[in-house]
């Protein structure tokens, strides 16, 4: 009886012409190719050239901290360290934008397409955000060299406790900026994820569990160095 | 064939084929807004790929896959906090602007009570394509599309007997 009706109402379907009336015109259409997309992979995309132009904005901040401090041969080989990290890190960043999947590739199933997303996003994607992260860390710390810089015109000798706070701020930095990036591509990815499910008629793979366990157990122990950091620089204000 | 005709043929192509577009907007999509999104989205993916049509076959087939999988790939954004708990439900309003008639709104909104991939399958079965061609699209065997479809029509009549 249920079949009778659906197949009623499929015919129905196939008669219905109310969109005739509300068709786009081709300008209206040729309107839309202007537009940017707004699919996870475009999204990716612009995170990485986002992290890029920032390193790069790092790394200018630090050839003039090179510039600033000459006679300083410590920091400078320092700097010039870092600048080396940075290269190393916008190339990592150049060459993972190049291999994001397309969206709306027309000759793969449904579930290849969403395989290829999820499987980039777990087995690259999330490197770049740690990747990413270090700008965060780098940020405070070429910040923190140029407040010596305008501040006192040099950089003073550290004492041990100047150690911890500088290194728990870099640390936080780090942490909060990767935890940020990755529960937010989670909860996108995660969706993805409960098409696949909804395809393979299964719960996710064990091997994809596994990883996700692995990956929650990293967050958390990201967050735990957070916070024992925070404690610590709290403690020094504190007691200091 | 240049740049330019290609544009245009590409154009009159979507044009000519703009009610799949509007199909499927209106099964993936409870508000306007989202429609207007997923409509935008359809079309820049549409022409994106649309290099890869030019050796296959079929335009409306070929549409229904990058259409389906550009749907069923849109993902919500998180809030502020990062709440991860399911989104309130949105009320489904297919009528605004258009004149859909009765019967038509309630399989509507029947579907939209599907998850994406069950709406795939019954939008390519109400559009009566082949189950090879399901199969092909979604990933699944056909005798997989087979079960499945029974089970969704037999959901989705269930929806529409409590719907009426």
């Amino acid at each position: 009886m249920k079949a009778i009706d659906l197949d009623k109402i499929k015919a129905a379907w196939k008669n219905e012409n109310s969109f005739d009336d509300k068709r786009l015109s081709l300008e209206e259409i040729e309107g839309f190719l202007s537009r940017k997309s707004k699919d996870i992979s475009q999204l990716f995309r612009k995170g990485l050239i986002f992290d890029i132009v920032l390193k790069g904005v790092i790394g200018l901040s630090l050839v003039g901290i090179i510039v600033l401090f000459k006679n300083d041969l410590p920091l400078i080989l320092v700097c010039l360290g870092i600048l080396l990290l940075i290269a190393w890190a916008i190339r990592f960043q150049w060459l993972m934008a190049g291999k994001i999947p397309k969206a709306g590739a027309s000759d793969p199933t449904v579930r290849i397409v969403l395989e290829d997303k999820i499987n980039f996003y777990h087995q690259r994607y999330i490197k770049s955000l740690y990747v990413g992260a270090l700008s965060n860390a780098l940020l405070i710390l070429s910040g923190m060299i140029y407040y010596f810089y305008f501040k006192y015109g040099e950089i003073r000798p550290f004492q041990w406790d100047d150690y911890l706070v500088f290194s728990a701020a870099i640390i936080i930095g780090f942490a909060l900026g990767a935890y940020a990036q990755i529960a937010q591509h989670n909860f996108q990815i995660k969706q993805l994820e409960s098409c696949l499910n909804e395809i393979d008629e299964d719960a996710i793979s064990r091997l994809t569990l596994k990883e996700q366990r692995n990956r929650n157990r990293r967050l958390i122990l990201m967050f735990l160095i957070a916070i024992i950091c925070g404690l610590l620089l709290l403690a020094y204000f504190i007691f200091r | 064939m240049t740049h330019e005709r290609t544009h245009r043929h590409f154009l009159e192509l979507i044009h000519a084929h703009q009610s799949i577009i509007h199909k499927i907007c209106f099964v993936y999509c409870k508000n306007r807004a989202d429609r207007e999104d997923l409509q935008q989205e359809i079309i820049l993916q549409l022409w994106k790929s649309y290099p890869s049509f030019l050796e296959n076959a079929a335009f409306s087939t070929w549409m229904y896959r990058v259409a389906l999988n550009t749907a069923i790939n849109q993902t919500r954004r998180p809030g502020l906090l990062l709440d991860t708990s399911s989104s309130p439900e949105i009320p489904y309003d297919p009528s605004d602007s258009y004149q859909l008639s009765e019967e038509i709104q309630l399989l509507y909104k029947a579907i939209s009570k599907l998850r994406k991939v069950e709406k795939a399958i019954i939008l390519l079965w109400l559009e009566e394509k082949r189950y090879e061609e399901i199969a092909e699209t979604i990933g699944i065997t056909v005798k997989n599309v087979s079960v499945r479809l029974v089970r969704i029509r037999t959901r989705l009549a269930e929806i529409i007997t409590q719907l009426q």
